[in-house]
Parts: C-alpha cells; structure tokens; sequence
C-alpha cells in the first residue's frame, strides 16, 4: 500500500496520534537531536539530513533500567515495566536495521528477554528514508541501504511537499486511513529519489573475505596499529546502534537492580575477579569491538553487525573512522578455507 | 514459562541450609543451598547437569557466577563453594545457616555425560575449579550411573594441603575400588603421602591411556594452559579433551556481551568446550 501524505497534513496527523499513542520524533535538544516524546506545542519536523546523535535503540533498551526490585523479606521481583503504545516517528533505515538485528540478541528462543520483546511489541515504527546522503554513513557498503526497509512499519520518503507512504505491516496500516493512493508519477519520483539517493552512498570499503581477514589475523600487529591512537572513551560503542552490552549493578538506596549501558572498549569490561583480564589493552578491546561487528555477528546470524550509520566515525574525539580501519584491514593476509 | 513466571534476571529465593568454611586458610567457603518453592526445586533439578553454574545473588551487592559443586542424587539442596575474591563473593562468606539468599540457573551447557557413556573418565582439576568435577564426580559414584562409564581416573591438586576441597570426602575416595586418584600439592608438606608437584607434571607422570577415554579439565587457566598439551601428548585427540572456561560475567543469558570467545557465549554455549572446538575459536581469553 503506498498512500500520500501531504506535509502540511502531517502535524495534524502526529497530533490525533497521541490520543492512542506517546509518538517519538526527533526534535532539537541543544547541539544536536534526540527521539523525544511529541508534547503539545511542538509538531516540527527536523528537516535535516543527519541522524539523531543517540540511536533509537535506546528506546528499546534504555540507558539504564530497573531489572529486579529487591523486597524486605530478601526475595526478588521483576521490576514494573508499565508501557503504553508508541509510536516511533522518522527513525532512519539504519536505525530500524539495527533494532532488527538486535532482536535477534534478545529474543533468541532459550533466553527472550521480556523488557526488550514488551517494547517491541507496543512500538511502530515510523521510518524515514534518506534522500540526502549523510557525511559519514555507510550504509549501502554494509548491504543495507538508504532506503532499507527491515525493521520498520512504514516507510516514508520525502517527495518535497509531501511524503509517499509505503505501508509494510499491518499495524503500520491502521495509522494511516484517511490518505490517497499515490498517483503513478509520484511513484515514479520516489523510485527516482531512491535510486539516486542509494547511488550517492559511496562504497567506504570492500566486505568481500573481511570476516576471514579479520578472523584469521588475530595476533596481528594491525590491531596495534589501528588502536593506538584510540582513547578508550568508549563512544562508538556508545552511540552504536547495534550495541547492546550492558552492565548489572544494585542500587541499593532504590533496592533494584539495573542494567545499563557498558562498552567492551573500557578496561573494567572483561577484568576478572582475579585480576585476569583476557582484553588488557586498547589493542585488544579494539579487536573485540570490530572482530564483533564484521567477523562474530557473521558467524551468529550471517549479517555484518554495523549498518553503517556512520555515528563513530562522527563522534570520535580523535578521529578514528571505521571505515578507514577496515579498508587497511584489506589488506591483511588471508587464506581461503576449504572447509566446506 | 522458564524461571517460573519470573523474568530470566529475577533471581528465585533459596536459603541457606549449611555453610562452613572449605579451607584451612577460611579463603573458601561452602554453601548448600534448599529451594523455598516446589517449583522451582522441580524446575531446577529438571535442568540440572554437572558442570552447570549458577548465579548467586546478594540484593544490594550483585551476583557471582559459582559452579555448581552437588549432584542431583545428593539431596534437594545445590551446594556452591566460593573463594573470596570481591564484594559478591565476601558477602557471601558472611551468610550462615537460615539466611536468605537468590540464586538464577542452572545455567550454561555442562558436561556432555551423554556423549560419554562407555568411556573412562579421566578428571584433572585444580585449586577452586574442582567444585564442578566434584559434582560430575559425585553424579558418577551414584550407582545407577556408574555402570555408564569406565574406569575413573582423578587427579586433584591444590597449592597446600589446606586448599583442597571437599576433604573428607575425598579421603574416603581413596577406598574405592571403581576409582584412581591422584592428589597433589605444589610443594612439600609434612605428613603428606600423595604426589608432590604441579598438574601437568603429575598428570604426566601418571600417564592416564587415551584409550576408549575422555578427559575433563578444570583449574586455573596457567595449569590448563600446560595440561592441555600434556593430554595431547599421551595421545588424546582435541575431540575427547574438555574443559570448562570462566570469564567476567553479569547476565548469564549471553545478552550482555562480556564472556564471548568469538561468536560464542561462554554463559549460554558454554562453559563446556572440547579442545577441538576451542581451536576454532579465537584465543582470547
């Protein structure tokens, strides 16, 4: 089903939204923009080619959340998650990749984690495509792409006074009754805008033996040379999109316990009770993070980890870029296997 | 339902049933633990396989990730024997017999007993990380087991004579006649009749066949490091070689990401591992 929507039809649109639903969009917070709840005076758009700095991820597994509340008696209860529908407004194809990919973390059969499946039960997502290309995204290298439309119930591109509606799920179907089919030749436009937008991606670097690369190139001195001139602040796990480790502490003022977001880029990480630990280094904690991305989510489900949102290339202190790395990656040594 | 209604983090409630120290030096500490549900006791023992863990929680401290140290034939109860290390594992030692006390498992693959059958059973451990091959150890004594498996070759060694575990019940092992076993001390002690020296060397020196056999080791990585090639060298092949692996651990579920060894968990894939399938994975550990 692909309708029309006008774009001066759209505030009126997120606004009956919110009688059933918290609508999501991103909106101005100082520097940058954040997915924020839509309150009443505000129904702007952000008209701007690049992503919010936070992904979206976070609103299905928020920076910090009560897993367990602790009761007098020295027994445990699931901590209250009380959610009401959400709609996610104009996150980017990147993003709803990502968030996909993640539910293959938490809701594998043996362990689903109930706090990640009850958000995505109660959330549709919205997305919007990207017309114009970002500075440092990749997403087209990664196999995704501008346009992608995994992990989302709607897709929307932006045709300049309006946008083409492409429903993709039926819960997607029921946020948008009143709206006319798009005509052929706003079809034709949009596929053209697509197009146009994918082909301004440039190919940041080959994918092709990158996991063998990396995998069979564990002790090399690469790793050294590409971390070294890293800080180990953590932030391109931080803002990952596909990152989800995440640290258990007690709160013991709130008696819970919480989770909340970790990155394998700090040392305290993998330090072992012992003392041992098996990632001492920025070298090795580097490893980790891109052998996870481009060589163990391959292994896991046969996707590359990165859907190329390009947000740790962006907000890299000292300007270490992912895409730089993994093109000197290519040139590392590597054999092919036989194995099947 | 897993974990009876609860979410996979909610620990259940347990209590301590018995709690004594381990260790002459009071660094290890036992805990048996009773269920204070039906349910859950059911739904423990339903899952239950040696060489499992299990989380241990203390509201306000956290959780330790401990191996599970009793066979299921033991009783209705799970023991655990901790080592002092950090915050967890020091509130631990300061709980007594009644306390309450959360407990989340059992978790992880355990030992393959299945896959086992009709082989001899060659158990190496060292210091602390016996506790699982005590309870695989045990599970195998119990005679509706014992006639699955072959000769039992044991070899235990501690730092001291004070550190070995489960003492008395180990000196009594040394009566049986379904089992040899081998125990060892770093250096030389008074009124010490076993073997003198470091695992891999005694390991060595008692020279176990590889035939129709599998071996299982647990210990400190150092003496893992230097038993593993000592096994392979009295001809045991990578496939009959196991070994149970500790990282830093916080969820158990393989979601928060810290104990992965390549694309696996070693909470949710592991602990178990044979040597054949380490060697696909990369060494970082």
């Amino acid at each position: 089903m692909k309708l029309i929507l006008p774009k001066n039809d759209l505030p009126d649109q997120l606004r009956s939204w919110r009688k059933e639903f918290t609508v999501y969009l991103p909106q101005k917070l100082e520097r940058f923009s954040h997915f924020m709840p839509l309150d009443d005076a505000n129904a702007r758009i952000l008209e701007q080619p690049h992503n919010t700095r936070i992904p979206p991820k976070a609103l299905f597994l928020p920076m910090t959340e009560a897993l367990v509340k602790f009761t007098r008696f020295g027994t445990y209860e699931d901590a209250n998650m009380e959610i009401s529908p959400r709609i996610v407004f104009g996150m980017r194809p990147c993003d709803a990749q990502a968030v996909q990919l993640l539910d293959t973390v938490f809701e594998q059969e043996q362990y689903t984690d109930p706090f990640w499946v009850k958000r995505q039960e109660k959330t549709i997502k919205i997305g919007l495509g990207c017309h114009v290309p970002c500075a440092n995204g990749f997403c087209t290298t990664v196999g995704y792409g501008p346009f992608n439309k995994d992990g989302l119930d709607v897709l929307l591109t932006d045709l300049g006074d309006s946008f083409l509606v492409e429903v993709l799920s039926e819960s997607g179907k029921t946020l948008f009754e009143n709206l006319h089919e798009a005509s052929e030749e706003l079809l034709n436009q949009a596929k053209e805008i697509q197009n146009k937008a994918h082909d301004a991606m440039p190919i940041a670097f080959e994918t092709e033996n990158l996991k063998e690369k990396i995998d069979q190139n564990f002790k090399s001195d690469y790793w050294d040379e590409v971390s070294r001139s890293c800080l180990g602040c953590g932030v391109c796990t931080f803002l990952c999109p596909t990152c989800f480790c995440f640290d258990i502490v007690d709160e013991v003022q709130r008696q819970e316990r919480v989770r909340n977001w970790d990155t394998c880029m700090f040392r305290i990480y993998s330090l072992e009770a012992s003392g041992h630990n098996p990632r001492p280094s920025r070298v090795e904690r580097t490893r980790q993070r891109l052998s996870h991305k481009y060589a163990y989510w391959l292994d896991q489900i046969g996707l590359i980890g990165c859907t190329g949102c390009g947000r740790c290339v962006s907000y890299c202190p000292v300007g270490l870029d992912i895409r730089a790395m993994l093109r000197q990656a290519q040139s590392l040594p590597f054999e092919v296997s036989h194995a099947e | 339902m897993p974990n009876n209604n609860r979410s996979p983090y909610t620990p259940m409630p347990m209590r301590v049933l018995r709690a004594y120290y381990e260790s002459t030096d009071r660094s290890l500490k036992t805990l048996e633990l009773s269920f204070e549900n039906f349910e859950d006791r059911k739904a423990f023992f339903a899952k239950f396989n040696p060489g499992q863990f299990c989380l241990l929680s203390v509201a306000g401290k956290g959780e330790s990730a401990l191996g599970v140290a009793s066979a299921a034939w033991e009783g209705d109860f799970v023991r655990f024997t901790a080592q002092k290390m950090g915050t967890v594992t020091k509130a631990l030692h300061e709980l007594k017999s009644g306390d309450p006390i959360g407990m989340r498992g059992p978790l992880g693959n355990g030992f393959p007993l299945d896959d086992w059958k009709g082989k001899n059973l060659v158990i190496i451990g060292g210091g602390c990380a016996f506790s699982t091959l005590y309870a695989l150890t045990k599970h195998v004594h119990h005679p509706d087991n014992r006639e699955d498996y072959g000769k039992i070759t044991l070899v235990y060694g501690t730092r001291t004579s004070g550190l070995c575990m489960y003492k008395h019940d180990i000196a009594s092992w040394h009566e049986r006649e379904d089992m040899e076993i081998h125990q060892a001390i770093d250096v030389p002690e008074e009124n010490w009749l076993h073997h003198v020296g470091y695992v891999p060397d005694v390991v060595k020196e008692v020279a176990p066949s590889p035939e129709n056999a599998v071996a299982v080791v647990c210990g400190p990585p150092i003496m893992t490091k230097f038993t593993l090639p000592a096994l392979l060298e009295l001809g045991f092949l990578p496939e009959t070689i196991f070994t149970s692996l500790e990282k830093r651990m916080k969820c158990g579920l393989g979601k928060c990401g810290r104990c992965n060894l390549g694309h696996k968990y070693i909470c949710k894939d592991g602990p178990v591992f044979s040597l054949a399938e380490l060697n696909t994975l990369p060494p970082d550990l």
